[in-house]
């Protein structure tokens, strides 16, 4: 084993990394990270803890505020990703840096001088680690447990010494998780360092040797993975005392406003993405869906809200089953929706704030006049009473939403779906990316509508949020609820469980 | 706001302005090069189109912009419903077909006109909505799609012309539009008919639609953004399709005003030549008019003026046909340029489609 200068026993240490963000977001305050060499290390956080960037500024994609970076002792300050990979440390990105209409092989050697006996060499080490992968198939016309392999192949084809995987289970079938942790360990005992960023207990304490965890740009701890228990990693990672900072009436349910039944939902690929969820939503409450991003939230909402179509099971709004109905179905029956991605989804940002404050209710009678003609002066006098009552800044009803601030625009979205007077309210990622008074704004008005009787349904990865504005919520991981309670009910270490991957168990 | 809008409007006529003196300048150099006086050509050109006090130059240059503004229309819609429509030829052949089946049937005199209409753009607009069905709901790509409907449509039309509805007295042509079913003439001894003024109608009309109906508004949510489209209860498929049909209509209507409203044919000649090149001609039209309908009506009335004073270049200025052409092609291109590079722009980074 070599060792630096200075005698560490740390492959990587990284020192004093602070990461500021141009936009003023701190992503990491002062993080010391040190990984030894020939080690499984695991980098538990949940959203936003920062490991991404982390490990991002680690493999040359970010450059930090302040800190240092030690590779074998000596100091390192990467300008691009090449020169990490020179320096013998790859990532594998959660999106895979794949061509897809290139062979394995044509993505292995991509960028590499053209040299006789490559193919050769390329087998020899499919060999060595036991990464099977079919070279002269195109990547598109692989699966994505597949693809990543070929992708840590061409990491390893780079002589990578540390190999750094950015959630690499988050697309991939339990059988193929299994053959990836056999990877890694078979790589381990080659003397490569994996780094494996993840916010899954179980994977954490199947495959890692050491955790460190993350928490809000900070290192709350780190631990041998062999003496550490899911209870403790689950606390380390939600961590928080909750704080109930906003007022709100006792909650009042009345009927159930929409049933969610056994609903299974495919995503993109075609891999089950909800498996049988079932939950309901009444009158006068707030139900809340947690859990790390990306594990089925995104399909479930578009179930619900008709922009796909689930599998199986039912969707049930006011007792009449809505199954499959398509969104103008729904909002004529009390749907507001406040979807995820405001600028792709929920605006059309080159129309105007006029247009824009009747998208989905363009054929409600009070905007469309007999001759299919639009009322131009009604929709004019109905965004100038959006502006007004959700504080919306614009320049005019005739300035692109593009123009308008992230804030007004999810306050221009928010306006026109809470003035649907809607039964239901979909609001998904409700504050994302907004500052702090419009954030404090829209759930204000949130809690406001449950307490006037209407019901909500919210999904955030922003956990304070689920438990500061839930009346009941529930943790989504891989498809499934992990459990359904009160926010007070729940102890922070049960809510990282559940987060994690384990299902809630009372008493 | 306002000052914005004043801002972008002098922007774009700038724009305009430039495009225009570079590519008058550029086809100078060209007819210098070639051994003409290019002002006196240019002053032959402009004089007998647009430049001038005499109504017969006058009336040329509207005539010869009428069919454009139909056709510009359906690549405007298109590019508002995100789709790139090049299928204005082929729905203007058939759209003409139309007129000249309609033609050749013995009809009540005053049946001939509104039935022409009437078959002309539903033929037309079934011709559009077959690309149409193709893009919305089984991904072909439109432009290969329109391109090659545009010969199937050339060549069903010609076989027609020879084989179906031929005019016994003129193997040229086909049977003409009788007497009864000509739009009226505007100027004598001109070519300006009514076409005109059904142009100009069809143009404000798609622009009330795009801007002023629920339709209009839902085809332009879907061209700038589909998936927010489809979370507004709008079926983008539906919109894009309606964007073939209503393109459709406007070319098939330019196939119509052709047979009923161009002297001295009132029919479909050899190969076409009466029709051919005016469906492309519109893309030109609609990308200097900035894919707006109020744009298109002065973009089509230039290049009406470019077609018109092309005669006067040739017989008062002595240039050579080719050369004639070359010059329109080079203008065209400066003042095309522009808008197209901005559609393109807004195409690939939106990722294609």
């Amino acid at each position: 084993m070599t060792t630096g200068p200075k005698g560490s026993e740390h492959l990587i240490e990284m020192r004093r990394i602070t990461k500021v963000y141009p936009d003023g977001t701190v992503a990491l305050r002062g993080v010391d990270f040190f990984v030894k060499r020939g080690e499984i290390h695991g980098l538990l956080g949940e959203n936003g803890a920062g490991k991404t960037t982390l490990m991002k500024i680690l493999s040359g994609l970010l450059r930090p505020t302040s800190g240092e970076i030690l590779v074998n002792g000596r100091r390192v300050s990467f300008k691009s990703a090449s020169e990490a990979l020179k320096m013998g440390i790859g990532m594998v990105h959660q999106h895979l840096a794949l061509v897809q209409v290139f062979t394995v092989y044509e993505n292995i050697v991509l960028g590499l001088k053209a040299e006789s006996g490559t193919r050769e060499r390329i087998e020899k080490l499919m060999e060595e680690t036991g990464l099977r992968v079919p070279l002269d198939v195109k990547i598109e016309n692989l699966p994505f447990g597949v693809r990543q392999r070929a992708e840590i192949l061409k990491m390893l084809y780079r002589n990578v010494d540390v190999l750094i995987l950015d959630e690499p289970t988050t697309n991939l079938t339990p059988v193929e998780t299994d053959e990836l942790f056999e990877t890694l360990r078979r790589l381990k005992d080659q003397g490569k360092t994996v780094i494996f960023i993840t916010h899954k207990l179980r994977e954490v304490l199947e495959v890692t040797d050491r955790v460190t965890v993350l928490r809000n740009g900070k290192v709350v701890g780190v631990v041998e993975t062999s003496k550490a228990t899911p209870q403790q990693l689950a606390k380390m990672m939600v961590g928080r005392e909750v704080v109930f900072t906003i007022s709100k009436p006792p909650s009042e349910p009345g009927p159930p406003i929409l049933e969610v039944r056994d609903l299974w939902v495919r995503n993109d690929l075609g891999e089950w993405a909800v498996k049988g969820v079932s939950f309901t939503v009444r009158a006068g409450e707030i139900f809340g869906i947690a859990g790390v991003e990306g594990n089925g939230q995104s399909e479930l909402i578009q179930a619900i809200t008709g922009l796909r179509r689930p599998e199986k099971g039912r969707v049930i709004l006011e007792g009449r089953d809505v199954t499959g109905f398509a969104p103008s179905q729904l909002y004529r029956m009390g749907l507001g929706h406040i979807p995820e991605d405001r600028q792709g989804l929920g605006l059309v940002l080159d129309m105007n704030v006029a247009e824009n404050s009747i998208l989905g209710v363009q054929r409600a009678r009070t905007f469309m006049g007999r001759f299919y003609n639009l009322l131009w002066s009604t929709i004019r006098r109905h965004a100038s009473q959006i502006i007004g009552r959700f504080a919306v800044v614009a320049p005019g009803l005739d300035a692109p939403v593009r123009s308008l601030s992230g804030g007004n625009q999810q306050k221009l979205v928010v306006g026109r779906e809470l003035s649907k007077e809607p039964k239901l309210i979909v609001a998904a990622q409700p504050t994302r990316g907004l500052d702090v008074a419009a954030t404090e704004y829209i759930r204000k008005l949130l809690v406001e509508m449950r307490t006037k009787g209407k019901a909500v349904l919210l999904v955030s990865a922003d956990l304070d949020e689920v438990l500061q504005l839930s009346d009941r919520m529930a943790v989504m991981y891989e498809g499934e609820f992990m459990g359904v309670a009160r926010p007070e009910e729940l102890t922070r270490e049960q809510i990282g469980m559940m987060m994690g991957g384990y299902k809630l168990s009372r008493g | 706001m306002e000052r914005q809008k004043l801002v972008e409007g002098l922007y774009r006529f700038a724009e305009i302005l430039v495009a225009l003196i570079a590519g008058f300048a550029i086809s100078g150099i060209i007819m210098w090069m070639g051994g003409y006086d290019p002002i006196k050509a240019y002053r032959a050109m402009l004089g007998s189109s647009i430049l001038t006090t005499d109504p017969y130059n006058l009336a040329m240059t509207l005539s010869f912009s009428a069919p454009v503004m139909f056709t510009a229309i359906t690549f405007a819609v298109g590019v508002r419903a995100g789709v790139f429509n090049i299928g204005a030829e082929g729905q203007m052949y058939i759209g003409a077909l139309g007129a000249v089946i309609v033609a050749a049937m013995s009809l009540p005199g005053p049946l001939y006109l509104p039935l022409a209409v009437l078959l002309g753009s539903g033929l037309g607009a079934l011709w559009g909505a077959i690309a149409g069905i193709l893009k919305a709901y089984k991904g072909v790509n439109e432009v290969v799609s329109t391109i090659m409907l545009n010969w199937i449509a050339f060549w069903i039309v010609d076989y027609t012309r020879v084989d179906l509805l031929p005019n016994p007295k003129d193997p040229s042509k086909t049977v003409e539009m009788p007497e009864p079913g000509r739009l009226p003439i505007i100027l004598r001894g001109t070519e300006l008919t009514a076409s005109i003024i059904i142009a100009v109608a069809v143009t404000l009309l798609s622009y009330y639609l795009l801007w002023h109906t629920v339709l209009g508004y839902e085809i332009r949510a879907t061209g700038m953004n589909p998936r927010a489209a489809r979370y507004g209860g709008i079926n983008p498929e539906r919109a894009v399709l309606w964007s073939f049909i209503i393109g459709g209509i406007a070319a098939g209507l330019a196939g119509v005003c052709e047979i009923a409203g161009r002297p001295p044919h009132y029919a479909i000649t050899t190969g076409l030549s009466n029709l051919f090149g005016y469906g492309f001609d519109g893309i030109t039209v609609s990308l200097i008019g900035a894919n707006h309908p109020l744009g298109i009506i002065p973009a089509a009335i230039f290049v009406g003026g470019l077609t018109a004073g092309a005669r006067g270049m040739q017989i008062v200025a002595g240039v050579p046909l080719e050369m004639v052409k070359a010059v329109q092609g080079v203008i065209i291109i400066a003042l095309a340029v522009p808008g197209l590079l901005k559609l393109l722009k807004t195409r690939f980074t939106r990722g294609g489609g």
